[in-house]
């Protein structure tokens, strides 16, 4: 026996010709003006049993992201489209239809907000030896501890540099607050919404430099243009202070899958 | 704009999964069997996603909800 995978939502029927080099067949199931799009996977792979134990094998997980994410891409170039997440899975194309009825107004309110929008990405990373390279730490409370320093008992000195060091370490995640608010807040004018996500730590980036802010926002598609202008400020800008900026985009709405709160 | 990237195939499964694994329309009920869990493919990577301290004050910056464009 078979499951169902459902991908998306939209109003547009898909062209299922356009789909098939994908390697997974695609077909609309339909309930008054909205089409949700599904393919057929295997119990195999995606019964609740087998999808936690696939979950475990990178491979498996890289290639299926993957195809979840080209299939929506296909059809996000044409329409509106709302993604769903990853491993929503369905007994029985009845139950999608079940699911089209129930939320019907609801999905398409939500699409006809996305309408004419875009999902970017933006995630801020910081290389802190580069940035504390660039900053000359001068402070009050710094160099006082520094006359101190010099005129302790061993002991003592000890204690203050590591008062020193906290200090240190307090003020560099002032700056690397203020930097990033304020590349943030360059993004915010073009945006009619924005989402701050989680942080991901170095075991997930793989990165040197720690990441500083992990950020989407949904734009008016004519807006778009304006991002090159403000990532070409925001590196002259940081750059220098070990800030890496990677703007990525346009995205399935991901993150803008809900209702505006007021239109709730 | 040397960082913008526009083709799946060229972003990082970082990218994707930071989207696809948790974020989406997510349904609740009888009527779906299964959506799988961020944490479990995170436990199967060997890695637990954390929240930085340094950035959580911005989330309580007036920024969430939709924000009007200046007309």
């Amino acid at each position: 026996m078979d499951l169902i995978y459902l991908y998306y939502v939209t109003r547009t029927k898909p062209n299922r010709s356009n789909l098939e080099d994908i390697g997974a067949e695609i077909c609309p199931i339909y309930f008054q003006d909205t089409y949700a799009v599904v393919s057929k996977v295997s119990k195999d792979e995606f019964s609740e049993d087998n999808l936690k134990k696939n979950l475990a094998n990178m491979e498996w997980v890289e290639k299926r992201i993957r195809l979840h994410e080209r299939i929506i891409e296909e059809i996000m170039e044409k329409t509106t489209v709302l993604p769903f997440k990853f491993g929503t899975i369905f007994e029985s194309g009845e139950n999608v239809e079940k699911l089209l009825k129930e939320h019907n107004e609801e999905y398409k309110k939500i699409i006809a907000n996305l309408e004419g929008k875009e999902e970017w990405g933006i995630k801020i990373y910081c290389d802190i030896e580069k940035l504390k390279g660039s900053l000359t730490l001068e402070n009050d409370e710094i160099s006082k501890i520094d006359k101190e320093i010099s005129s302790s008992s061993p002991g003592k000195a000890h204690l203050l540099k590591k008062k020193k060091n906290e200090l240190i370490k307090n003020v560099i995640n002032e700056v690397i607050s203020g930097y990033t608010q304020d590349s943030f807040e360059q993004f915010i004018k073009i945006s009619l919404e924005t989402k701050i996500n989680k942080i991901l730590p170095k075991e997930v980036t793989e990165r040197k430099d720690s990441m500083v802010l992990n950020a989407a926002f949904l734009i008016n598609k004519e807006r778009v243009k304006e991002c090159g202008g403000i990532l070409g400020y925001l590196k002259t800008k940081y750059a220098s202070k070990g800030f890496v900026f990677d703007w990525t985009g346009p995205w399935p709405p991901y993150n803008f899958c809900d209702l505006p709160k007021e239109q709730v | 704009m040397d960082n913008i990237v526009t083709k799946s195939k060229d972003v990082t499964l970082l990218e994707i999964l930071d989207r696809v694994l948790d974020k989406g329309v997510v349904i609740s009920g009888d009527i779906v069997i299964s959506v799988a869990d961020v944490d479990l493919i995170y436990i199967g990577l060997k890695v637990m996603l954390s929240s930085v301290e340094t950035m959580e004050r911005l989330r309580g910056a007036p920024i969430e909800g939709p924000m009007q464009e200046p007309t």
